[in-house]
Formats: structure tokens, C-alpha cells, sequence
């Protein structure tokens, strides 16, 4: 084992400019591969992110599978098999009118839709084997999407490079071993074949289209006392609202860097006794985190934090909305529309901070006129007699920044950190002389 | 990549850092001050008493500089022009008031063995009492945190990052608790739990009348000196050696205060000390680091 993970751990150490030692990254790649399990691959580049590195930089590459791609990759290299393949013309604003290709990758693993913006080499049909190399990907509503660009080389391979695909989860390969027992909280992207003690405290059954096969799934949220994740079922378990379960073999992905759990036929299902967790009231109660701890897992479902609203962003307070994609408009114009006419709406997009971390929290319409105590109507005829949507951000400003509050959401996470869309939140009030008074007398009783 | 976290820590502990310390890796790797309890600072976020707001530039460049008092000393805060947002609302601040300062943490070398601290400030507000207070808490429970660690760390030999992650050191503080020792040698707690004691007792009534100096008293000098606003011996000797070596109004240098003051019998410790409670009296200020100009 040692010997095999020797260049990778080279690699990594390299590719943080020599500034963490060998020994250590040996010792967190080994804990991120066995304690965690997760991927080579996911590991290597978390251990390079983590210590403030770049994983585009690391070289020693290792063979990918669609699966364990993630958004935001600079170069991947990829073996498979194109599922499906069409053309469009799209006009790219500033440019003329070109024809991009886009359909699905598949391999063995999974399927991903994919994009190519550039014309290539050879037509690409629907069966062909492809060797893809310096792709990149993005996130696009939730799901890696693989991109080919100017750099990327496509070129066709023997048809049986590869197995052929079999749509639908449950594909992959059975496990071997014995899951690994993980809480909730410390479920991580990437890893696979884990036991999961939990309470179904939602589910329903939902009707998708996987690859053109219609499927079933049937997903909800799953708690146990350290947290809630979302889950989907792709195998019908006669799963009910609140019971308790044991679900060994199951696999985590992320959507939008929360890790949740998936299951399928390969996974082994127990029914427990109702006892064996707390009742579906308090596990549904939103645990308390420290950003720290959603930074180093991804996310959180439901999640409270405690903090400091340190800065608006820009982009706060009165702004005007694309009618097409409700993208904000930025100087009367949208991104991707052009110039269009705007609706108006507010938010609040500011940084909370609590000592440990920060994170982006967006506060919709409804949350911040509750906060202004106003409703955007007022704040529209307040801008007009100014004559600039400043005086919102500015009474905003007045009104949160250096402020403690506490705010409750679902928090997700990508290349630019962590961002919770706030579900409520309020202005804390803290009994500061009492909390003084408490740690003073630990302090004193300690010395 | 992810935002630096700010961090919420008293003057007098911040002041005492003399190590700075760059992430590497990275082209704009970001650089952390490393105070001796291991706090890296990259961002802070502070609340206090704005004491003074001056332009210490010039009319047509200017440096705004304000000083920002807590219960343990004084933070230095300077917003020129790459920082307009900032230097415009302190220009209009009207002192004293409370003020939350968000901003990066500097450090200024200006000879080998002098080492100055201050925040170049992102955001400045004015704010009312109750936040100032729930900020000296949070300072209070973040020092408590690191006090914690480091004690748990003067018991390892050697102190590894492995060492207190395993005692349940968070990595945040583990790897600039190492730093810290590898820097400044083992610290005087005591000093540092004083400090903790003397924040919390700040944010209770029943302490505020035992305190020197009415309501909102500066506290936790090492030594507590009686706070007259007649200066006294050295200090007379110090405000006549800044006046004298202030020969184009632009303030003394601190080498030839510091030599001068040798000649006159004033030792540096004692140096020190008259020229911060020079400071604190307003009889001089810095209008830049290292130089001392009589008020």
C-alpha cells in the first residue's frame, strides 16, 4: 500500500511547493483513503486544496472514472463512450453565431452530460468509443457537466476500450468487505460501501428520467442525532416515514458540495427499533455548526450557524432581475439576454462569520423586507426619490453589518466557498453579562 | 478558495505578535500574523473605541489613522488610497465613538528587532455599545480557546501539529500554535489568562467600581500604573528628547529617541512604557510607524 501511494504522495507534495512534509500528507492521504474512503483521486485533490494549493498543479495522473469527476476541474483525461450527441448553434454575446456540440458521456461508473465548444478533428456518433484529454468541467444545475475547449484532444478509440454502458445506478460493481459504520456528519463525498444508522424523516417517490429509461426513485431526508443528509433510494425498500433503519453498502455523492447518501440494490436494509435514535421532532431540530466544520465536509442540510454579519456583498439591497433567467442585471443588462427589462426584488447577499469561517449568506425577498420592516414597493419608491438603489444597500448596511445573527439553511459549497441560502434568521441577543459571568467563575474555579 | 476567517482577538495580544508568516504555495499566497499564542492572523475583525482619527498623509495622498482602544490596549488602524471605501468613512468619523473594524493584519519592521502591528481596514462602522460588549465576549472565548491549546501544548516535547490535533486541537490553531513556538520559545500564561480575566471582568458591573478611571477603564498593563494626566519624570525627560530631535516636524525616529533617552538614563523597558502612556494621554502620536511627534 505504502510503496503504491509513494508518487502520489510526491506528487502532492510537489504540488504544494514543498511546504507540508512528506510525512504528513502520507499520513492524511492515508486517513482520507481508509478512515474516509474516498477516492484516489478526490483525495489527492482535497489534500492539495486543503492546504491552499492549486489541484490543477498535481501531474501524476490517475485514471478517472465519470463518477468521480467534480465541478471546476482544469484538466481532466477521460475514456468513454458518447450515449447520446447533437448539434446546436448558440451566439455567445460579442460573437458570431458558431455550432457547438453537446450530449451525454457514459462509462461504466455513470453518465454526464458534456459540451463541446470548439469544432473538432473527427465527427463524434452515438457508440463511439473517445479518449478525451485536458477537458474541463463545471457545475450546471447541480450536475458536473464535462466541457471540451480549445486545449482538449478527442480522439476515437477501439469500440472495445470500453464495456458497454448500462444506463441506471446499481451498475457498478458489488462491494467487497464489510461497510464502514459513519455518522451523519461525517459522511464525505466520494465514499462508498458505508453503514448508516438513521430515521426516515421525509421520503416520496419520484419518477425520472435516467439516460432516456424512466426510472423511480424514492428520495427524502434521513437523520441521526449529529445530522441530516438527503437521501435517494434507487431500488423500491418500502421505505416509511419515520423508521429506523440500518442501510449498509451505501455510497455518497454531492450536489453542490453536500454530501448525501445514495443507495441502491446493492445495499443491505435493516429495520431497527424505533428507540434506537431520538424521536423525528428533535433529530428534525437544525443542528447548531461552526463554519469550520461545513467548510471541511462541503455543506449541511438544515444548518444553523452562529455568527457576525461582517460585509454586504455586492449585489445586495434593490436589485433587477432578468425576466428570462432571473439572473441579476447588471447596468440595465443581463449576461446572458442582453439588455432587457428588469424586475425588481431584494436580497442580501453578505458574509457571515463566526470565528471559525465564513460563508456567503443570501437572504431572499421575503427575509429582508422582514428585516428592512419594508416592503419593496417602499424601497422602490424610496430608490426613485433618491435616484439610486444605494439608499437600500445603505439602510441594509446601517442595519446588519457588524450585527450577530443567527441564520438557518441549507449551506452548499464550490470553488469560491461555502454559501447557505438562508431559510430564517434573526438578530441575536445575547445576555453578554451572563455568559461573562459563567466563563469568569470557570475560570476562576480552574485556577 | 476559501475567505480568511476573522478573527476576533484582543489589542494587547495582537500587539505582542512579532512573526509573520506567508501560506506558500501559491503565487498570492496570503500572509498571517503569528501571535504567541498561535493565532494566524490574516483578517481580524475588531470593535472598540475609536479614540482618533487623523490624516497622517498629505492633502493630496492621504493616510487616515485611527486608533481603536479595547480593554487590553490599542489597535492601529491606517486607510490610505487603495483602500477609498474605508478612508472615506473615517475621515468623516467624529471621535470617540465604537467602532467595528473589519480588515487584513500588517505587520511593519522598520529596524531589526522593532516590529509594529496594525489593520489596513476593509469595512469601517460606527455601532452602539451592545456589540462592542458581545465582541469583547467573543474575543474572551476565542483567547480562552487558544489558551486552552497552548497549555496543552506546553505539556509536549516536542509540540507536533500530529501531537494536538490528537488532544483535540482544531487545525486552524494547531499549526499556528507550532509556529508560535518554534518563534517566540514558551509564553508566560499567565500574562494571557490576566488578560482573559480582566476582558470578562470589563463586561461586569459589579467589577467597574474597583477599576481605576470611572466607567469604561483601559485595563491589564502588566504592572497597573496610576494614570495621572501630569506626565511624570521620564515621561517630561521623553516629550523634551521627541521635541528636540523633531527637526522637520515629520516626528522623531525611534533610534534616536532610544539613544538619546540612554544618554539621559532611561532604559528602553522604561522608554517604552512613558512613551505608550505618552500615547495614551495624547501628549504624542505616531504620524507614521516609528516616528514620535510631540501633540
Amino acid at each position: 500500500m505504502k510503496e503504491e501511494l509513494a508518487p502520489h504522495v510526491n506528487d502532492i507534495t510537489r504540488a504544494l511547493g514543498n511546504k507540508v512534509s512528506e510525512q504528513e500528507i502520507e499520513r492524511e492521504l492515508s486517513s482520507y483513503l481508509n478512515v474516509y474512503r474516498v477516492s484516489l483521486d478526490t483525495a489527492k485533490r482535497s489534500i492539495v486544496k486543503k492546504h491552499g494549493g492549486n489541484p490543477a498543479s498535481l501531474a501524476v495522473g490517475v485514471s478517472r472514472t465519470l463518477r468521480e469527476l467534480i465541478p471546476g476541474e482544469q484538466s481532466v483525461n477521460l475514456l468513454a463512450r458518447i450515449v447520446s450527441v447533437n448539434e446546436k448553434d448558440v451566439t455567445p454575446e460579442g460573437q458570431g453565431t458558431k455550432r457547438i456540440l453537446y450530449g451525454i458521456l457514459g462509462d461504466p461508473s455513470a453518465t454526464v452530460p458534456f459540451t463541446a465548444w470548439e469544432p473538432l478533428s473527427a465527427p463524434l456518433a452515438r457508440g463511439d468509443v473517445v479518449r478525451v484529454q485536458n477537458a474541463y468541467t463545471k457545475e450546471y444545475r447541480g450536475q458536473v457537466q464535462v466541457n471540451f475547449g480549445i486545449r482538449t484532444v478527442v480522439s476515437k478509440e477501439a469500440s472495445d476500450a470500453l464495456p458497454e454502458y448500462k444506463p441506471g445506478p446499481g451498475s457498478g460493481a458489488p462491494y467487497a468487505g464489510k461497510p464502514t459504520p459513519v455518522r451523519v456528519v461525517d459522511l464525505r463525498e466520494g465514499a462508498s460501501n458505508v453503514a448508516v444508522t438513521a430515521r426516515i424523516l421525509s421520503v416520496e417517490r419520484r419518477e425520472v428520467e435516467v439516460e432516456g429509461t424512466p426510472k423511480t426513485v424514492f428520495s427524502g431526508v434521513l437523520a441521526d442525532e449529529t445530522g441530516k443528509s438527503q437521501f435517494s433510494a434507487w431500488k423500491d425498500f418500502d421505505l416509511k416515514e419515520d423508521e429506523v433503519l440500518r442501510i449498509e453498502g451505501a455510497y455518497v455523492k454531492a450536489w453542490r458540495g453536500i454530501p448525501q447518501i445514495s443507495f441502491d440494490e446493492r445495499a443491505t436494509i435493516t429495520r431497527l427499533q424505533a428507540d434506537v435514535l431520538p424521536p423525528a421532532d428533535r433529530l428534525a431540530a437544525s443542528p447548531r455548526m461552526w463554519i469550520e466544520d461545513l467548510a471541511e465536509r462541503g455543506g449541511g442540510v438544515d444548518v444553523t450557524a452562529r455568527g457576525i454579519l461582517i460585509d454586504l456583498r455586492e449585489g445586495s439591497g434593490l436589485v433587477y432581475r432578468c425576466p428570462e433567467c432571473r439572473r441579476v442585471l447588471r447596468k440595465g443588462a443581463c449576461r446572458v439576454h442582453g439588455e432587457v427589462k428588469g424586475e425588481p426584488d431584494l436580497r442580501v447577499k453578505a458574509v457571515l462569520d463566526d470565528g471559525s469561517g465564513a460563508l456567503t449568506a443570501v437572504f431572499d425577498r421575503e427575509l429582508t423586507e422582514a428585516l428592512l420592516d419594508k416592503t419593496l414597493d417602499t424601497c422602490i419608491a424610496a430608490a426613485k426619490e433618491a435616484m439610486s438603489t444605494d439608499v437600500v444597500r445603505d439602510e441594509l448596511s446601517d442595519l446588519l453589518v457588524a450585527q450577530p445573527v443567527e441564520a438557518r439553511g441549507n449551506v452548499t459549497s464550490d470553488d469560491y466557498g461555502l454559501m447557505m441560502i438562508v431559510e430564517s434568521a434573526k438578530l441575536l441577543k445575547v445576555d453578554v453579562q451572563a455568559e461573562a459571568r459563567e466563563m469568569l467563575e470557570g475560570l476562576e474555579a480552574s485556577e | 478558495m476559501m475567505r480568511e476567517v476573522a478573527w476576533r482577538l484582543f489589542a494587547s495580544e495582537f500587539n505582542d505578535a512579532s512573526l509573520e508568516v506567508t501560506g506558500g504555495g501559491t503565487e498570492r499566497a496570503p500572509s498571517y500574523v503569528v501571535t504567541p499564542l498561535g493565532a494566524r492572523v490574516n483578517r481580524v475583525f475588531v470593535v472598540g473605541v475609536i479614540t482618533d482619527v487623523e490624516n497622517v498623509g498629505t492633502d493630496m495622498q492621504p493616510m487616515w489613522r485611527a486608533r481603536v482602544a479595547d480593554p487590553t490596549g490599542t489597535f492601529h488602524v491606517y486607510a490610505g488610497q487603495y483602500q477609498p471605501e474605508a478612508a472615506a468613512s473615517l475621515s468623516k468619523l467624529k471621535p470617540p465613538l465604537f467602532g467595528a473594524v473589519v480588515g487584513k493584519s500588517r505587520v511593519y519592521t522598520p529596524d531589526s528587532g522593532t516590529v509594529y502591528t496594525s489593520i489596513r481596514p476593509e469595512t469601517i462602522k460606527a455601532v452602539d455599545e451592545s456589540v462592542r460588549d458581545y465582541w469583547i465576549l467573543e474575543a474572551c472565548r476565542s483567547l480562552r480557546k487558544r489558551l486552552d491549546a497552548v497549555a496543552e501544548a506546553q505539556r509536549m516535547d516536542p509540540v507536533t501539529k500530529e501531537g494536538l490535533l490528537k488532544v483535540g486541537v482544531k487545525e486552524a490553531i494547531a499549526e499556528g500554535i507550532v509556529q508560535a513556538v518554534q518563534h517566540y520559545g514558551k509564553v508566560d500564561l499567565s500574562r494571557y489568562l490576566a488578560m482573559l480575566a480582566d476582558g470578562l471582568r470589563y463586561l461586569l458591573p459589579e467589577y467597574r467600581e474597583i477599576l481605576p478611571g470611572g466607567p469604561a477603564p483601559p485595563v491589564s498593563s502588566p504592572e497597573p500604573e496610576p494614570k495621572g494626566s501630569e506626565p511624570d519624570a521620564d515621561e517630561e525627560a521623553v516629550l523634551g528628547i521627541i521635541g528636540s530631535l523633531d527637526k522637520d516636524g515629520r516626528g522623531a525616529a525611534w533610534e534616536g529617541i532610544l539613544e538619546a533617552a540612554a544618554s539621559q538614563g532611561v532604559s528602553k523597558d522604561r522608554l517604552e512604557e512613558s512613551i505608550n502612556r505618552l500615547l495614551d494621554k495624547g501628549l504624542v502620536y505616531e504620524p507614521i510607524l516609528g516616528r514620535m511627534k510631540k501633540i
